[in-house]
């Protein structure tokens, strides 16, 4: 660039750098340090070291049972959302009819809305219609929250994509399964692999419809963080928590690895 | 692509769509104008709306909500812009870890970040010590159940959503803008404030409406970290669902911070157009 930066913007930038990293990061880092306190209470700074806090999570009911639940939810709305959202932006990218524009906004409404006004409609819905709150009620609420992270990442990649591929298949007398299973899908996939690396995270982290659609019994692990934070936080919340993060970081080392970093910020 | 290809595509995700995000949407409209009358009929009312707007205490919620939303905002533009310049502007090494430093805590789940935040507000908390050892304040020092407290943690948990609308809206400026404006004789602040930042006004926008209508409908990190002496409007609806389960009053209370945070939204939308439009 023309004349450079000069001195004080680039000493402006070193100090704003320093705060955003540590402003952003300390919060993340003092949950991990209070995990490895050695004492009953949650005190900072933590006083000893060790690794007594995972060994009790892990043999906690409580917490086990709670990963199970968040796990099998991810999992199940990871693979509906996929399914559904992949077909929507399929037909969205590649299709011209009246009304698309107003479909695409149709299917990206859910990021807009608060989600408190969504749970708590859906609880209504579900308290008024059905048995209440259920496993299968919160899968629905997650599915309709993810999906637009799927139509929007499927579509990105559809419209990069070559779409006479498509065409071509289709002259050369492929079957609607071949077209399918030999053009589009493999066009989609970056999509589809950056959509289900949303729809698992956030599912799996989501605390508000969760909350709104809690079941007794069978709550998932950010409730059982939320219940105790609320009550009564031990070292063990901590522990939990840095496993949350170590996992969030897993996850975005392979998005990384996958796909590139940029892929995740459009 | 034929229509009937077409059809069965979307129909699942317009049904799914239609029957769990739509219908409960609405759900929570009617419920808010529907009462009961002497004979047990369902009548139309306000009655729910009217007890929101005489009631000094929620209208005391209300004001608080509206005023730390606006205060979390200005400063997640206030920081955000710069952060967003040195996401585009820096070379690839430090883009790359700004943006791992701005998606990790995105990612991760906002209980989690929430008691971070209590670990470091709290009474002989990090922040008390490290103020004690700089002889600032005393160990008892604390701002859990303080505005600022909340503002902090809301700021932490928003910022990587104007960051990353922001970033997007800069990386499209064309560089050569920037140089003619340098060659011109503009210095370098003198580019930030007349080119990028008026180029970047779209970003802002829509990065400030987003953080907006984020913070004024969260109640998970001000309900812990402000406490129920700090009560905002999305934490007393929750309140209202699963405790007291005054449902009708809940969706009344719900569909006005919908419409506070659209009533914002659209005069702030409709300038910044005709800025738009003006340049």
């Amino acid at each position: 660039m023309v004349g450079g930066v000069p001195f004080i913007a680039r000493a402006l930038a070193t100090v704003m750098v320093a705060a955003i990293v540590v402003f952003m990061l300390v919060p993340l880092a003092v949950v991990v340090a209070s995990s490895l306190s050695a004492s009953e209470f949650l005190v900072f700074p933590p006083r000893g070291l060790s690794l007594r806090w995972y060994q009790e999570i892990l043999s906690s009911r409580e917490y086990t049972a709670a990963a199970w639940t968040s796990l099998k939810l991810a999992c199940v709305v990871t693979v509906v959302s996929l399914a559904i959202g992949t077909a929507a932006a399929i037909a969205l990218a590649r299709s011209r009819f009246p009304g698309r524009e107003l479909l695409v906004g149709l299917f990206l409404s859910p990021l807009v809305l608060p989600t408190i006004i969504f749970g708590i409609g859906l609880l209504m819905v579900f308290s008024r219609y059905a048995d209440g709150p259920s496993f299968a009620a919160l899968a629905v609420g997650h599915v309709v929250v993810t999906l637009p992270y799927v139509v929007r990442t499927v579509s990105a990649v559809l419209e990069g994509a070559d779409r006479h591929a498509e065409e071509a298949a289709r002259t050369m007398g492929a079957r609607w399964w071949q077209r399918y299973w030999h053009v589009v899908i493999p066009q989609c996939r970056g999509g589809m692999l950056a959509g289900a690396f949303f729809a698992f995270n956030i599912s799996f982290d989501e605390a508000v419809i969760a909350l709104f659609l809690r079941v007794p019994g069978a709550e998932t692990l950010p409730l059982t963080i939320y219940s105790k934070l609320e009550f009564s936080p031990d070292p063990s919340v901590a522990a939990v928590s840095s496993v949350l993060i170590a996992l969030t970081v897993l996850l975005i080392v392979i998005a990384e690895r996958l796909l590139g970093l940029d892929t995740l910020t459009r | 692509m034929s229509r009937r290809e077409t059809s069965f595509l979307l129909i699942p995700g317009l049904a799914l769509l239609a029957l769990a995000f739509l219908f409960p949407v609405a759900h929570l409209l009617g419920q808010s104008v529907l009462g009961e009358a002497e004979d047990g009929r369902s009548v139309l009312t306000i009655a729910h709306y009217a007890r929101f707007f005489v009631d000094g205490y929620y209208l005391g919620v209300a004001e608080r909500t509206i005023r730390l939303s606006l205060v979390i905002t200005l400063v997640c533009t206030v920081v955000g812009f710069p952060l967003a310049y040195l996401m585009v502007h820096g070379g690839p090494r430090l883009r790359f870890w700004l943006i791992v430093v701005t998606i990790l805590p995105l990612m991760t789940s906002v209980v989690v970040r929430t008691f971070g935040w209590l670990v470091i507000l709290g009474r002989g908390g990090l922040l008390a010590t490290v103020l004690d050892g700089l002889g600032l304040a005393e160990r008892s020092f604390t701002l859990m159940h303080t505005e600022t407290g909340i503002v902090l943690a809301m700021v932490q948990v928003l910022l990587p959503f104007m960051a990353l609308t922001l970033m997007g809206v800069m990386a499209r400026i064309e560089p050569q803008i920037e140089e003619a404006a340098r060659t011109m004789g503009c210095g370098f602040f003198g580019v930030l404030r007349h080119v990028v930042a008026p180029l970047s006004l779209p970003g802002i926008v829509s990065g400030s409406l987003l953080v907006f209508a984020l913070s004024i409908s969260s109640f998970i990190t001000p309900g812990l970290v402000g406490g129920v002496r700090l009560p905002v409007l999305a934490g007393s609806i929750y309140q209202q669902v699963l405790g007291t389960l005054d449902w009708p009053f809940a969706a009344a209370q719900a569909v006005l911070l919908l419409v506070a945070a659209f009533t914002i939204v659209i005069p702030y939308a409709l300038l910044a157009r005709r800025r738009d439009l003006a340049r």
